[in-house]
This record gives structure tokens, C-alpha cells and sequence, in this order.
């Protein structure tokens, strides 16, 4: 009946209707129907030289999709390429990804991913293109909700689980290969955030003939060791500009025995190009950008210190105050309120005001979108208004990098290609590759190597060594911990206070430098050949056995927030459809995709909280080998095509005669 | 030493030996001692062809990364359509004859051996007194690498390692040889395959050659085929990328006989029929 015609067929057809008077108007009928296609799918993912994961993924959706009729094409690209695709362009059907943050998010990282007002905005804000008045409502209530919070983001994350405007797959551990003879202190748990990497400790050099005194007494604590640390840095800090001078390309060669380089190889060669830290196409998970750009306020664990501000109380239930710490640029210039206050305005309008409408910043947009506005009392305090926002929505927006108003105030122009305004969408400061950045954080840009290299070196200005030398000084080199809690209460309050020890007086690295691996086994094999001391990127399970079999190498593991997930464009037919949307999540076998995708290393989940198990409610809860929401199609890894097609035509979608999923418009 | 040092010499070093071995057993002493003194005319002779090569080369090197990211932003992307066509064919290749043994010859195939196979022509074709021979090699080499970078330029396409179709035996047996990969290709080139095309005008050259050098045309047949064989069986290349390479190969061989003339009649240019 509904047999494909081709085209020649049907003029053949129209044509002998038209010879036969009185047919003609049926003919028109029939042949002005659109007849409708087998439905296309294009699956964007990165290649598995870059992220051996998320490939397996989209092959595995690939074929599910083929068995039920659906032409499935997958698509690699870069990752700047896939974020420019989804993120700025808006132009895809289905992608694999993983979510930026990688520590346990607060419920308000919900709001920008799936708030409908950021429809229009680029970034990661809603790429989905998803619409629904039940989850905005939901979305402000938990912003405001005191008491009773828990209940909303359980009904919201309900709601976002029965509506798929992307499925969750799994949530991976962050695997990585670390060596401990040259850095010490490995977290088990985040060891490439900004307190991972400044949490580490410079081994002491106990084989070296130049080992000082204080070596033998040196323990793993790094709180004890804290004054041999310091005087260890003061002094290699000086040895190490003299090698610099003698090895000025030490970067390029495989010579990596300085014991004060932490040296990292990623297969994400972006950070040697790009240092804008609002870049949505270069950032992955921001390690980089947060030791170059300090934030208010960081997440230490479960609870959120304070960094740049020294502290902030809240003036009333809708206004925050921010005292700042006594900071300065890498240009020597000082850290002002007015920063801050220019950095919140900024991020929700890059062109202040000159383009016709505002070009919000495409990071940290949720965040930005808390603070309403900002009044400067003097040049070390600043306030925050923050509208009905509850505590811990308030708190998460200090969380943003602070721009410094100098530089970035001369980038609100609409970006331009040799003179010529191509998109009045965006701004200089988005485009940017902010070469040279300046930041106030506890590295600074070196110099870089595109697709190479990239090499930060430690800023000696920064609070955390200028504080830990002041109690260094008074301490007279007595290590005992006590005395120096007990002499130096005072200097430690002025700079380091609301800083847990283990960050005093770090990095413990004179110098950071970020090699370029051509894929993760080669990223592994550095670790094993000793010229690299941790992987940054993605392992996958060619790279990880690797990892045991080299005697100086050592896995470290944890459970990153950062889930994988498969983002469908719901602007677009039929994936607009939530029960489309949902069969195509029962396509996937979660369960078998974490064993097999990621090896074992990561672990099943329906909520995208599902890291912060607090707030997840029991029925959302992954149990045994099943998702609540969207069981699999299929019994113990073997997908049964047949009852998909019929949940597919239960929704109302239809199949020609060969299997195939007809599209609703050609 | 930096992984891409090591490799780099060791290639060098291999490859060397295999020539100087190579070229006593099969060009044969008195036709080497004869380049001695006919080198520097010789080379003259082919200058043409040869400022040709190096200019392709260089403009490769040089404009390969520009030209990478024209592929990236408006290139075919053809990813999804070549693992449409053939499916896991790749995989099934890897899955049925991998073995630890196969993996090793064919990763020493895929670098050294083909090292030697596209040097080794240069040395036998210098050492004849026409050089319509080896101008034809060096303007087919040209054509190679000419149409290689448009088509690489055109299509944008990841090998099948990177859509996980099959394992990458080659970066997993040794990782070190990615360095030198990474530097020299990018991994979005893989339509057509330049080591299939390179190796298949090299073996096309060696049967076109036989009379000339009847001991050689059997070993280059081996090693091209080999190398073919390789870039699948070490999940490098789709076989699309494969047949591309093929067809791209006797193309080139067909337009360098087109394009050089035979030098004189009488000299034993075997084969020169076999094309024309």
C-alpha cells in the first residue's frame, strides 16, 4: 500500500491521470502529499583518540536506532568543533557529551541547563532548546525554597527524567595515571581540580646529593611540612630560574627531571591555544582557567571556602557582602571591588549594553543569572544583590571567575573578522583566545605551543604563598605545628583565613607544564616513561591495563559528577516529542554501556544528581540493573528491536513496509 | 629521549640498513658503481620532477594544518557514511585473523617496511642509465601527495579506530610510533589511504619494471600488499579509504606515463606498453 513510488513512476502516473479527464483532481489529491522519508538521525560525538568513552556510546545508540528503522548517522568531530556545533550553533540532532562540572553540583546547575529563557543563548545553557512550564516552575522555586527544597528538586528532577531533554547515561570516574616520585598527595577523588592539583607536595629530593636538612624530618603530612616546604621552594625557586635560563626550550624535549615541574599530558590540546575562561568551545571542565582566574568562593569538598573573598556575610535575605582578600593581578595591578562588580555585569551582558540585545556570557550563565546586581562600598567590599535566592544558590554565585575590568572592558565590541561584523550575536570577549590572560590566580601564563604545549609557572604574588610566607618568616624555621598556629594567628587571619592548611604556601610546582598526547595510550605510556607525572584526560580501556603494568605508574579513581549523557536538539522533529525522547532513552542499556563503554568504571544513573545521592529521590534511584524511568528494550544486553518499534507505534509513529521509521516531514 | 626522537632514528636506522642490503642484492654493485659517476647528470635530468616533489611536500607540510582547518569547517563529513557502507568490516578483519605475532609484522610493515618501500625505488630507478623511470616515480609520488591533500581537504573523516570499529593495534603495540604519526598526519585524514596509494604505485612501478628488476617485483608486490593489509588490519584505515587509495594510486601511475615520455626506444624501459 504504502510502497515507495520513484519519482519517474509518479509523473508516469500523473501524467495518465491527466490524460483521463476527470482524474485530474483526485491526482492532485494524492501527488500534493508530502510522502514521507525514513526519519535521519545524525549522532555527533568526538573520536576516540579524544575521548574513548563517549564513541562506544554513540555506536551503541547507532545501532539500537538502525534495528528500529531509524537512519543513524555518526558524526566525529573535535571537541571545539561538536561544543561550536551544540552549544553555539544550536545546529544537531543528537550529541554524546559530559557535563562540565566535575565535583557534586548544587540542584541550581539544573537551572541554566534547562531553564527555557536561555532557548536563544549560546553556551551551555539549555542546548536542548527545551521548553516546559512545569520545570521552570520548578527550576525558581528551588532557587527560592528554604524549607521544603528537597521536595522541588525532587519534582523537578521527575520531571526531567519523564521528559528527556537529554539521558543520562552514566557517571564516570575521573580515571587517571599519576606517578608519586617527583609530587606526592595524589586526591583520590578530584586529582586534577584546582584543589587537587594544589593539594600536592613536592616529594624531597632524599637521593639527591643537594638534599637539605630538613629532608629527613619531612613526613607525608602536608600540614607538618609546611616550613620545609616553603624554605625548599624559596630556594629551588631560585635554581629553577637559573635552569630556565640555561634550557630555555626545556618544554620541548623529554627533559623532565626538574623536581619542581608538574608536568600533565591530555589528548585536549585546546588549552594551548585558548585561555578565555568564558569560551564555552574550549572549556571542558575549567581545571586551567580556575588556577589563572581566582573565583570568590571555591568548592572544598562538601562545603564552600572562601578564596578571593576573604569572607562574606549575608546583609540581609537578599543582599550578600564580599570582602575581598589583598590580591593582585598578574599585572601587578590590584584586585578591586569594582572587578567584581564589572565581572557580574559582564557576564550577563559581554557587550555592556552596546549591541541591541544583551550577549550574555555562554559559561557561567545560572550563575550569573543569581546576581541581580552589585553596588561597590569601598575598594575591598562589594555587595551582591541576589534577589529571592536561598543560601546555597546565593553561594554558588560567588563561584565565577573575577575578570579584570581593564582587559575586559575593551572587548564588548561585536567581534569582527578583518573589519567586517559578521555575527552581531557575539562579542570580542566571547571569541577571544585571550592569549597573554591575566588573572589573579596561583599560576601564570608562561608561554604556549599550539597542539604542543603550555606552560604556567607559579605566581609568587598570589595569597596563598605570600600568606604562607609571612607565618614562614615569623616561624624561624621551627616546624612544630603548634607553634606556628600558636605565633602566627594574626598574619594567617589577614591572608589565609577560610584556607585549609593543606593549600598554604602552594602550588608546591615552580612550574606546570601541559603536553599534548596524541591519544590516552600514549598519554599513559608518558606516565610509565617518566616524562609526564599525571594524565588529564579521559582513559579509555586500551590506555588503563597500561597503567598497571608499569611499575611507577598508579591508577587514582573517583567518581566524577561529570556525567556522560546523550543531548537530543528538541527543536527539531520528532525529537521534540518526550515519547520519542523516551523511547530513545529505553534504546540505551546503561548497565551494560558502564561495563563495557567505560570498562567498569563508572556507574549507571537515571537523575543528573545522581552524584550528590542526597538529593535524589528513592524511586529515582538506580537499582539492580534497571532505570526506573526508561528501563532498556531488551534483556541482558541483547536489545529487542520488535517491542521498541511497538512502544515507537504506540506513540503514534509509523513504518513502512521494510521496517523503516518514517519521518513526520521529508 | 622524547619518544618521536627515538622512533626517528630508529626508522633511520633500520631503514638504512635495509637499503644499503637492498640495494647490493637487487640494483647489483656495477650498476651502483655506475650512479657514482653518473649521479650528478642523472639527478640533473630529473630536476624537473624533482623540484615538482619537493614543492608538493612542502606546500603539504606547510599548508596542512591551515588547510585541516578548512576541512574542519566546511569539509564533507563523511564519518557516518563510510560506516554506513561497510559496517564493522574492519573489525571483523581485527576480531578473525588478530594475533600477537600478525600485530607485529604488520606495526613493522606499517612503518618500517613502508619507509623501505618508497626509498627504495628512488635508489634502483637512479641507478639506470634512462631516467624517464624514475622521473615517472617522482612525478606519481607528486600526484600522490597533490590529490591526497585536496581529497584529505575535501573529505573530513576519522579512521575506524576513532568510531571504536576495531582496537588501534598499532598505537596499543606502540604507543611511541604515535608520536610520529601525530606530527607527520592528522587524524582526520584518512580518504583516501596515502600508504595504500603510495605502496600500490610502488608495486605498480615494480611489475611495470620486472624485466629491469625481476627480483624486486615480487618483494615490492609482498610489501605493498602488506602494507595495504596493515593500514585495516591495525584499524588505521576503512577499506573505502583503501579502494580510494588504490584507484588514486594506478590514476597517478597512468598520468606519470602520460606525462613522461620514454627517453629513447632502445633502452630497456620494460613495460612501457602495459600503461599507454
Amino acid at each position: 500500500m504504502t510502497r515507495h513510488v520513484s519519482r519517474r513512476e509518479t509523473l508516469a502516473a500523473v501524467g495518465l491521470a491527466a490524460a483521463s479527464a476527470g482524474c485530474l483532481g483526485r491526482a492532485r489529491n494524492i501527488v500534493g502529499r508530502d510522502r514521507p522519508s525514513q526519519l535521519t538521525l545524525e549522532i555527533n560525538a568526538i573520536p576516540a583518540d579524544a575521548d574513548p568513552n563517549g564513541i562506544r556510546i554513540a555506536r551503541h545508540l547507532a545501532e539500537h536506532l538502525g534495528a528500529v528503522g531509524v537512519d543513524a548517522r555518526i558524526n566525529t568531530l573535535e571537541l571545539t568543533a561538536l561544543q561550536r556545533k551544540v552549544f553555539v550553533n544550536h545546529d544537531f540532532d543528537v550529541y554524546v557529551g559530559q557535563f562540565g562540572e566535575t565535583k557534586p553540583f548544587d540542584p541550581d546547575a539544573l537551572y541554566a541547563l534547562t531553564h527555557s529563557r536561555f532557548v536563544a543563548e549560546a553556551g551551555w545553557q539549555n542546548p536542548f532548546g527545551f521548553t516546559d512550564l512545569d520545570v521552570d516552575e520548578l527550576l525558581t522555586r528551588q532557587r527560592e525554597a528554604t524549607d521544603g527544597r528537597e521536595e522541588v528538586v525532587a519534582d523537578l528532577q521527575r520531571r526531567l527524567c519523564d521528559l528527556q531533554p537529554f539521558s543520562v547515561v552514566a557517571f564516570p570516574d575521573a580515571v587517571t595515571a599519576v606517578r608519586d616520585d617527583r609530587f606526592e598527595g595524589w586526591s583520590s577523588r578530584y586529582p586534577l581540580s584546582l584543589g587537587g592539583l594544589l593539594g600536592l607536595s613536592a616529594v624531597a629530593p632524599d637521593e639527591s646529593p643537594e638534599s637539605d636538612t630538613g629532608g629527613d624530618n619531612a613526613t607525608d603530612s602536608d600540614d607538618d611540612a609546611l616550613g620545609e616546604d616553603l624554605r625548599r621552594n624559596e630556594t629551588t625557586d631560585e635554581s629553577a630560574t637559573g635552569v630556565d635560563i640555561d634550557l630555555p626550550d626545556g618544554t620541548d624535549d623529554g627533559d623532565t627531571d626538574d623536581g619542581d615541574t608538574l608536568t600533565l599530558v591530555t589528548t585536549d590540546g585546546r588549552i594551548t591555544e585558548n585561555w578565555n575562561p568564558i569560551a564555552v568551545e574550549y572549556r571542558r571542565h575549567g581545571t586551567f582557567s580556575s588556577m589563572l582566574y581566582d573565583k570568590l568562593a571555591v568548592a572544598d569538598g562538601e562545603t564552600t571556602i572562601p578564596w578571593l573573598a576573604a569572607d562574606w556575610v549575608w546583609v540581609d535575605d537578599e543582599t550578600i557582602e564580599v570582602e575581598l582578600r589583598d590580591a593582585t593581578w598578574h599585572d601587578g595591578e590590584p584586585v578591586t571591588a569594582a572587578d567584581v562588580a564589572f565581572t557580574y555585569e559582564f557576564l550577563r551582558d559581554t557587550s555592556l549594553g552596546e549591541t541591541e540585545t544583551a550577549v550574555p556570557s555562554p559559561t557561567f550563565r545560572g550563575r550569573s543569572t543569581v546576581v541581580e546586581g552589585t553596588s561597590v562600598v569601598d575598594d575591598a567590599t562589594v555587595r551582591l544583590a541576589v534577589g529571592d535566592a536561598n543560601r546555597a544558590v546565593g553561594e554558588r554565585a560567588l563561584r565565577v571567575p573575577i575578570l579584570p575590568e581593564a582587559i575586559w572592558r575593551e572587548r564588548t565590541d561585536v567581534a569582527t573578522i578583518a573589519g567586517m561584523e559578521l555575527d552581531t550575536e557575539t562579542t570580542e570577549a566571547v571569541v577571544t583566545n585571550n592569549r597573554d590572560p591575566v588573572g589573579s590566580g596561583p599560576l601564570r601564563f608562561v608561554e604556549a605551543t599550539a597542539e604542543e604545549s603550555v606552560v604556567f609557572e607559579r605566581n609568587p604574588d598570589h595569597f596563598l604563598v605570600r600568606g604562607a610566607i609571612d607565618v614562614g618568616e615569623t616561624d624561624d624555621g621551627s616546624t612544630a605545628p603548634d607553634a606556628q598556629s600558636g605565633s602566627t594567628d594574626d598574619l594567617v587571619d589577614d591572608l589565609l583565613d577560610g584556607i585549609p592548611k593543606r593549600y598554604h604556601g602552594k602550588p608546591a610546582f615552580d612550574r606546570l607544564v601541559v603536553r599534548v598526547a596524541p591519544s590516552d595510550v600514549s598519554a599513559v605510556q608518558a606516565i610509565a616513561d617518566g616524562l609526564a607525572d599525571a594524565t588529564v584526560s579521559n582513559l579509555g580501556p586500551d590506555a588503563v591495563p597500561r597503567i598497571g603494568r608499569s611499575p611507577d605508574a598508579r591508577l587514582v579513581s573517583g567518581r566524577s559528577a561529570s556525567f556522560s549523557h546523550v543531548g537530543y536538539n528538541t527543536r527539531r522533529a520528532p525529537l521534540s516529542n518526550p515519547r520519542f525522547r523516551g523511547v530513545l532513552a529505553s534504546l540505551l542499556d546503561k548497565a551494560l554501556l558502564a561495563e563495557e563503554a567505560f570498562d567498569g568504571y563508572a556507574t549507571p544513573a537515571t537523575s543528573p544528581l545522581a552524584a550528590s545521592p542526597e538529593w535524589v529521590p528513592p524511586d529515582l534511584e538506580w537499582r539492580g540493573d534497571e532505570d526506573p524511568v526508561h528501563p532498556f528494550i531488551g534483556e541482558d544486553g541483547s536489545f529487542d528491536a520488535d517491542a521498541a518499534q511497538t512502544a515507537l507505534r504506540d506513540a503514534g509513529y509509523r513504518f513502512d513496509e521494510e521496517g523503516r521509521l518514517l519521518a513526520e516531514d521529508p | 629521549m622524547s619518544p618521536l626522537v627515538s622512533v626517528v632514528l630508529s626508522i633511520l636506522g633500520s631503514v638504512g640498513l635495509m637499503l644499503l642490503v637492498a640495494s647490493v642484492a637487487i640494483v647489483g654493485p656495477g650498476r651502483l658503481y655506475d650512479i657514482a659517476g653518473e649521479l650528478r647528470p642523472r639527478l640533473w635530468n630529473a630536476r624537473r620532477e624533482l623540484v615538482v616533489l619537493a614543492a608538493v611536500l612542502v606546500a603539504s607540510a606547510v599548508g596542512r594544518g591551515a588547510l585541516q582547518t578548512v576541512s574542519e569547517l566546511f569539509g564533507l563529513r563523511l564519518t557516518g557514511l563510510i560506516w554506513a557502507l561497510e559496517g564493522n568490516f574492519v573489525g571483523w578483519l581485527q576480531a578473525s585473523f588478530a594475533s600477537p605475532a600478525l600485530t607485529v609484522y604488520f606495526s613493522w610493515v606499517y612503518v618500517y617496511g613502508y619507509v623501505f618501500l618508497l626509498t627504495f625505488p628512488f635508489v634502483a630507478y637512479l641507478a639506470l642509465p634512462e631516467t624517464s623511470t624514475l622521473r615517472r616515480l617522482l612525478v606519481a609520488y607528486a600526484l600522490n601527495y597533490a590529490i591526497g591533500l585536496v581529497l584529505y581537504t575535501v573529505v573530513f573523516a576519522h579512521g575506524p579506530r576513532n568510531l571504536d570499529v576495531g582496537t588501534s593495534l598499532l598505537f596499543t603495540h606502540n604507543p611511541d610510533v604515535m608520536a610520529l604519526t601525530s606530527k607527520v598526519n592528522e587524524r582526520t585524514n584518512v580518504f583516501p589511504s596515502l600508504h595504500t596509494s603510495l605502496s600500490v604505485t610502488v608495486g605498480t612501478f615494480a611489475v611495470l619494471t620486472r624485466r629491469t628488476y625481476p627480483v624486486w617485483t615480487p618483494i615490492a608486490v609482498w610489501l605493498a600488499a602488506s602494507v595495504v593489509v596493515a593500514t585495516m588490519y591495525l584499524g588505521i584505515h576503512w577499506l573505502i579509504d583503501v579502494i580510494g587509495g588504490i584507484v588514486l594510486a594506478l590514476g597517478c601511475v597512468a598520468l606519470a606515463y602520460r606525462i613522461v615520455d620514454a627517453d629513447r626506444p632502445d633502452t630497456g624501459a620494460a613495460g612501457d606498453d602495459a600503461i599507454e
